[in-house]
């Protein structure tokens, strides 16, 4: 029987819990015992899809205090010798992992988002070279399979309940002060682009256009977007850029304004059902992944689309 | 304040160019560069440094002997000396090896604070910061896209942008700090005067010589993971329908738009 540890981000549940998806496809359904490690010790939500959830005895750990969390992991390790340990690649997860790989010197694969078997040996796929490469990566026998995988590159939907046995153990502290949070404040945007269906995203030709953005994304119940450009720019926050340095989306429904399309774009984008991109260039990269290409200024193609749907919603109150 | 700032030389990913016909990426062209997030990081100490003019920085990088007009560009912007790492048997080192390397390094050295990238364009594991971190037994804090503060007192204080939300940390020093690309922190222009100023003095070049590892140790023999195959991630290409932003094109992205249930009217 296999034993898989699974780090639990408590800014990132849902994507933990999808790391249990991968010991699914390394080892089979029910040939692994599944750990999670909840450091904040948050366990009500997971606790039945995991057969352990190990939380820190009378304390809890901030995702960020990652040198203590990657000893957690080291000292759990040594006591149940884990096959395979899985971390959210999310902002805490990849300051944990390489921490804690450091301490149990085993092999680290970053970003992963695919994993296989060859015979008994696990292997990793990540994007390299800004997505434009796959590698395949093997780890050198005797450490754990160690990863950090990319958000909403696997889905856990073959839930199995299982026991959920709390294993409190004791923290280690560290040698000296912390890092401490000062202030923390929510971001101006509730949601999250990698959440909607619809997502009307912006470039360097559509600059002066993302007011417009705004309203077709308003109409077509979607999120603005930008791409690395548009970010570096200072046009949009990093966090609505889309891309292998931002953020990997699958909407139904992709409205590429004035975006050209680097390698790096593009990887962030390749699961969109339908792209429509709006370009003065017709043979910009971006477009030979498009359905339709608008050959046309991103401003001229907003204000006619625009005029059209609201017209017509004038047209037919209430619709 | 002394400042350490490690630099990686990538190659500029918007110069590869796909062929479609071979399924290869086409490197040849594409130019060796400061990784950005690295840029940001030195010109990040600069800025610092000119508020506090008794801060030295250090350049450090990792490469082979090509990167050298790099780093003398870096000290004609104002760095104090830089050191380049170069063995060719580290060629082929993985993350675990390098930060390996740096933290042996590193250990010689004295220093406040180590400033780096959050993550590279090429590899984009930013896994080293952290490794390294970890190796020194000292704080890392990636991600940051603003310092507020510095000093060896009060450690540095920074603004970093998580997944949900955004926050202000105090790191204690010695630190290693991953800042973020910013497109408002770039790094100074060499003056005129500096052009071509003879630098060969502050520049050193570091073998294995000094830093004494096994061979068995390092490159590739030495890495923990191990890179079986790198393919083109090959996109399905679509037959596009083109069209303008005439009425006729419009009308056309609208039907489209409502026949897939986007508009619902």
């Amino acid at each position: 029987m296999k034993s898989v540890l699974v780090y639990i981000d408590e800014d990132a549940l849902a994507y933990s819990v999808d790391l249990l998806e991968i010991a699914r496809l390394m080892y089979g359904k029910r040939a692994f015992k599944a750990y999670a490690l909840s450091a904040a010790g948050e366990h009500a939500e997971i606790q039945s899809l995991f057969d352990y959830v190990c939380i820190p005895r009378k304390e809890s750990l901030a995702n960020f205090e990652a040198a203590r969390i990657a000893h957690c992991i080291e000292l759990l390790h040594r006591e149940y010798s884990f096959d395979a340990i899985l971390i959210p690649a999310t902002h805490c997860g990849r300051m944990i992992a390489p921490r804690a790989a450091m301490r149990l010197r085993a092999g680290l694969v970053a970003d992963v988002t695919a994993v296989g078997t060859d015979g008994d040996e696990v292997l990793m796929v990540r994007p390299a070279f800004s997505g434009r490469m796959l590698a395949t990566v093997g780890c050198r026998e005797g450490g754990p399979v160690m990863m950090s995988v990319r958000p909403r590159a696997f889905s856990y939907q073959e839930r199995t309940l299982k026991a959920g046995t709390l294993l409190e153990f004791n923290a280690p502290s560290l040698n000296g002060p912390g890092i401490r949070l000062i202030e923390r404040r929510g971001k101006a945007e509730s949601h999250d682009i990698r959440e909607s269906e619809v997502l009307i995203s912006g470039g360097d030709g559509a600059i002066r256009d993302f007011p417009q953005m705004e309203r077709l994304a308003q109409l077509l119940h979607g999120r603005v977007a930008a791409s690395r450009k548009a970010v570096d720019k200072g046009t949009a926050p990093r966090s609505i850029q889309v891309g292998q340095s931002g953020k990997i989306v699958s909407p139904r429904l992709y409205i590429a304004l004035g975006i050209s399309g680097s390698a790096q774009h593009v990887a962030g984008i390749r699961n969109a059902e339908y792209v429509i991109s709006v370009n003065t260039d017709r043979h910009a990269p971006i477009c030979s992944m498009s359905d339709i290409i608008v050959e046309a200024t991103s401003g001229s193609f907003l204000n006619g689309l625009l005029q059209k749907i609201e017209g017509s919603n004038q047209e037919h109150p209430g619709g | 304040m002394k400042i350490l700032c490690l630099v990686k030389l990538v190659p500029d990913v918007d110069q590869l160019r796909y062929d479609r016909e071979k399924n290869i990426l086409v490197r040849d062209h594409a130019q060796l560069m400061l990784n950005p997030d690295d840029a940001t990081a030195v010109a990040t100490a600069l800025g610092f440094k000119k508020e506090h003019p008794d801060t030295s920085i250090e350049v450090v990088s990792m490469a082979p002997s090509g990167a050298i007009p790099h780093l003398e560009d870096l000290v004609r912007r104002g760095i104090d000396i830089a050191t380049l790492i170069s063995d060719p048997s580290y060629a082929g080192s993985d993350t675990w090896v390098t930060s390996t390397i740096l933290a042996r390094f590193l250990k010689g050295r004295a220093f406040d604070c180590v400033f780096c990238g959050t993550q590279t364009l090429d590899g984009g594991t930013g896994q080293v910061p952290a490794q390294l971190a970890e190796a020194l037994s000292i704080s890392h804090m990636a991600g940051i896209g603003g310092l507020v503060g510095l000093s060896k007192e009060e450690g540095a204080i920074v603004d970093v942008e998580g997944e949900t939300a955004l926050s202000r940390y105090s790191v204690p020093l010695p630190a290693v700090l991953g800042f973020y690309y910013s497109p408002k922190r770039k790094l100074p222009y060499i003056r005129y005067e500096d052009l071509n100023r003879d630098v060969s003095g502050q520049i050193s070049v570091l073998g294995n010589g000094e830093l004494g590892f096994d061979s068995s140790e390092v490159g590739l023999t030495g890495s923990l993971t191990q890179v079986r195959r790198l393919e083109t991630d090959a996109l399905e290409a679509k037959d596009p329908l083109i069209l303008n932003a005439d009425e006729q094109g419009i009308s056309f992205v609208y039907a489209i738009l409502k026949q897939k249930g986007f508009l619902r009217t």
